[in-house]
């Protein structure tokens, strides 16, 4: 057993100590706090050398538990009664390990987390690409679900109804109620890429709300999304980067598009989030058009860095 | 307990076994919904599987018995043994025809005439005869008018969509307008319902079928005839109650009748729903009776029972005599039909239809229509909706058959269920990733309209969509001059006809509502290997290789 020397003891502790100190008092590692004197931003990673071997299921459900208690509990945002949208990405009809949807675990552990909030209801929906039912089963999404006491729930084409946008490009357009009803809307993308705005992550992930002729909206998407998110009002966004779809996006199909980064990130500022996700995915967040034009209309930053996010690595 | 008693009990015995039948096909037609992209699990086909007039024409025209479903065979059998029992007690569409009677003679005044045997009985076995004529020379017509496949088709194609546009647009209705009074929102009545319509009846979303006008139409037709005539339908028209007639003119269970006990009253000919003469002492006609025992029930002499009785005997003089000449006459018709149907460009490969896009396995036409029995299954279960009924795009050889409409719905890459439930295999039951591999047709840009070619702006909503997954859809990065003269880079999608698999999901999400931008042709389709405007990737020829054994 090495001996440890008076001098070694004293010399480590005041390294560590005046470390302390120090990183304290620049406040390299506090949050930049809400309103609410809670962080704006969380991050938990899965230990990198632990990733290849570790069973995805529990990593999901560990890395939404943590991003969530690091941002200070669902709480925060649900109160007894709430009734909770959860959107994910189910656009596609696509297994999980294509990346091409919401993983579900993400999704049926914030089911989980707003039940015990205290959440009345709980509903998850998307409008699909691809046929509804397919893609909620195929994703494993409505599986994951039912089993947290959620309710999935199919968008009825009849039901989407005009709504003042008041946006920059969309005066109005037509949404589904049920969705802006809602006590809060959680919006949880996957980061994956995207062949127009070069990636697609959580302001993308808002056109599962809309009806109307969606593909109109590809010729000016820097001023559609913006005005769709302006009109939503997000509270809180989650990112799922547990496995990522780097081409091909945003259907993928080939196992080989698809990287596993073993990441949630959750927060308050979309933008914020969004950038991380390019970031996630080789991007610089200025560069992608949506981004860029969301920060230029005050709608967060793409600085998430400075937001100062907790982070935490798990494994 | 007196033969009338008997006949009575054995009346209530039938309509519970009618009842039950009916309620199997209805609950089989709900049960052919897509799953997960795979076959539905219940044994959708099960009706068509039984039913000898498919398998007898279906084997004739296509020269061969794969995929051919044999249980046709018992049927043939019962009816030697019991006569037309199976349109008496089993066929759903003869139950229908029963239940619309009976509201007749429950709600009208007029006394039906008495309706004994009419020579125009005999239409159905010239019908039958021009089906088999026209089967023999490769010219499957029976899904037309076969009553399974009439059946089944008028309802998923029109009956069911009926009631959920109805359900719909009710619940939608409650639902936007929230009528209430109070706390007491009428919505909540209507969603509960209108959820387990959604999840467990239909359990997809809503698809509608062009052209179902005249499906719906013959099949009012053939219900409100029994006005006319009670089974107007299974009496003068049904070919397969004309094949099943033809087989078992003399049954082991036959009507008896005792000469000394009729009065001549004709109860028993008001009961009879087939017009079989129970009322002639010895010329019973086994061909037309249905077995279903109401003629014993109304005698009140006890002068009629079924009894067993051995095959070769001949117990009645009876007969529908069909006549050589009318049946030369309706072999005729049926090589004509046959002469008007196949001597088309179409059909002997000089033209192909654009617009025919035929279900993924589908085999070459003439093959697919020899078999396809136009029953409705394929389009049922087709997820996206996009399987809709042939009117003049296959001929009226190809009536009501399915093709793709990409302007309703795709081919949905991760599903095969089209394949799975085709009671015939005029679509082949391939597996999921052979199926991919198939080429239904190509996508074609049409620049004039296509957003970045003809106006200058951004849209990639094509290469979005496709499944394919290196895509079939690729951008060609342009120079496009805007209006002030600044130069804008802008992404042209192009088709690799090499991936391209036709599914036709581009032309359904295109911007383009009315006439998309990118469009399916059945240029390419795996399964017509002159069809093809592409030099194939491996160079081989067409035809079929192992590395490439769909021949593109």
């Amino acid at each position: 057993m090495p001996r440890i020397t008076r001098r070694d003891f004293l010399r480590t502790s005041a390294l560590i100590g005046g470390g302390l100190i120090l990183s304290d008092s620049l406040q390299l590692t506090n949050p930049v706090l809400a309103s609410d004197g809670l962080p704006q931003m969380a991050i938990a990673r899965w230990d990198e050398a632990a990733l290849a071997k570790a069973d995805l299921t529990a990593t999901a459900t560990r890395l939404t538990e943590a991003a969530m208690e690091m941002l200070g509990g669902m709480n925060r945002w649900v109160s007894d009664g709430d009734t909770v949208w959860i959107k994910p990405n189910i656009g596609w009809n696509r297994r999980p390990e294509l990346a091409a949807n919401t993983n579900p675990d993400v999704v049926g552990t914030l089911v989980r987390l707003c039940k015990a909030a205290g959440a009345k209801n709980v509903k998850v929906g998307d409008h699909p690409c691809h046929p509804a039912r397919q893609c909620y089963r195929n994703s494993g999404i409505a599986k994951a679900v039912d089993a947290a006491g959620g309710k999935m729930v199919y968008l009825d084409k009849k039901r989407f109804t005009d709504m003042e946008i008041g946006g920059q490009h969309l005066k109005s357009w037509p949404l589904y109620a049920e969705v802006v009803e809602a006590d809060l809307v959680i919006n949880v993308p996957v980061a994956k890429h995207h062949g127009l705005t070069a990636c697609s992550m959580a302001m993308k992930n808002y056109m599962g709300v809309i009806g109307g002729n969606r593909g109109s909206w590809h010729q000016n998407m820097e001023a559609c999304l913006p005005d769709i998110t302006a009109f939503m009002q997000p509270r809180l966004t989650v990112v799922d980067a547990v496995r990522v779809l780097t081409d091909h996006g945003p259907q993928g199909g080939d196992p080989n598009d698809v990287e596993l980064r073993g990441i949630v990130a959750a927060g308050t500022d979309i933008v914020a989030l969004d950038a991380f996700g390019a970031t996630i995915l080789g991007h610089e967040p200025r560069n992608i058009s949506t981004i860029k034009a969301a920060e230029d209309r005050g709608l967060g930053t793409t600085d998430y860095a400075s937001l100062r996010p907790v982070e935490r690595v798990l494994s | 307990m007196s033969v009338q008693d008997k006949a009575r009990r054995i009346i209530w015995i039938r309509r519970t076994v009618q009842t039950l039948v009916l309620a199997l096909f209805v609950l089989l037609l709900f049960a052919n919904r897509p799953a997960d992209g795979v076959a539905p699990t219940a044994p959708v086909t099960t009706f068509f599987d039984l039913d000898p007039l498919v398998m007898v024409t279906t084997w004739l025209s296509s020269r061969s018995l794969e995929g051919i479903s044999l249980l046709g065979l018992a049927t043939l059998g019962v009816t030697l043994v019991l006569g037309r029992v199976f349109c008496g007690w089993f066929c759903p569409f003869g139950t229908l025809h029963n239940a619309v009677g009976s509201l007749r003679r429950q709600f009208s005044k007029v006394r039906p005439r008495t309706s004994g045997c009419s020579r125009w009985q005999r239409a159905k076995y010239y019908v039958l005869a021009a089906l088999l004529v026209m089967a023999l020379f490769g010219v499957q017509w029976t899904g037309v008018l076969d009553p399974f496949s009439l059946l089944y088709r008028s309802l998923s194609l029109t009956v069911v969509p009926a009631l959920d546009v109805g359900m719909s647009t009710v619940a939608n209705t409650v639902y936007l307008g929230d009528p209430h009074l109070g706390s007491l929102h009428l919505r909540d009545a209507t969603e509960p319902v209108y959820r387990w319509w959604q999840e467990h009846v239909t359990a997809t979303e809503m698809r509608l079928f062009t052209g179902t006008d005249v499906v719906f139409l013959v099949f009012m037709a053939a219900l409100i005839l029994n006005l006319v005539r009670n089974r107007f339908w299974c009496r003068y028209l049904c070919p397969l109650g004309g094949l099943l007639g033809a087989v078992a003119p003399r049954p082991l269970l036959r009507l008896v009748s005792d000469p000394d006990a009729c009065n001549g009253c004709q109860k028993c000919t008001m009961a009879c729903p087939a017009a079989a003469q129970p009322e002639k002492p010895g010329e019973w006609l086994g061909t037309e009776c249905f077995g279903c025992w109401n003629c014993v029930a109304s005698c009140n002499n006890s002068g009629l029972d079924f009894q067993w009785v051995p095959p070769v005997k001949r117990t009645s003089t009876g007969s529908v005599d069909v006549g050589k000449r009318r049946t030369m006459a309706s072999l005729a018709a049926g090589v004509g039909g046959v002469a008007m149907a196949s001597v088309t460009p179409a059909r002997h490969g000089t033209t192909y239809e654009p617009s025919l896009i035929r279900p993924p396995g589908s085999r070459a036409e003439t093959e697919f229509l020899a078999r396809c029995v136009r029953c409705g299954l394929c389009m049922q279960t087709c997820p996206s909706g996009g399987l809709q009924p042939t009117w003049s795009e296959a001929g009226l050889e190809g009536l009501w058959s399915p093709m793709l409409v990409p302007a309703i719905g795709w081919c949905e890459f991760e599903c095969h269920a089209c394949g799975q439930v085709c009671p015939t295999q005029a679509i082949e039951p391939l597996p999921l990733e052979e199926k991919k591999k198939i080429k239904i047709g190509l996508a074609v840009i049409d620049t004039t309209r296509c957003l970045p070619y003809a106006y200058g702006r951004e849209c990639i909503v094509c290469e979005e969509h496709c499944p394919v997954p290196d895509k079939a859809i690729t951008f060609v990065m342009e120079e496009a001059v805007q209006r002030d003269g600044s130069v804008r880079l802008l992404k042209h999608p192009r088709v690799d006809p090499d991936r391209c698999t036709g599914c036709g999901i581009c032309e359904t999400k295109c911007p383009f509502q009315d006439r998309a931008a990118i469009r399916v042709t059945s240029a390419g389709e795996t399964r017509h290997p002159d069809n093809q405007p592409m030099l194939g990737a491996s160079s081989s020829g067409y035809g079929t290789s192992e590395s490439n054994p769909y021949g593109y």
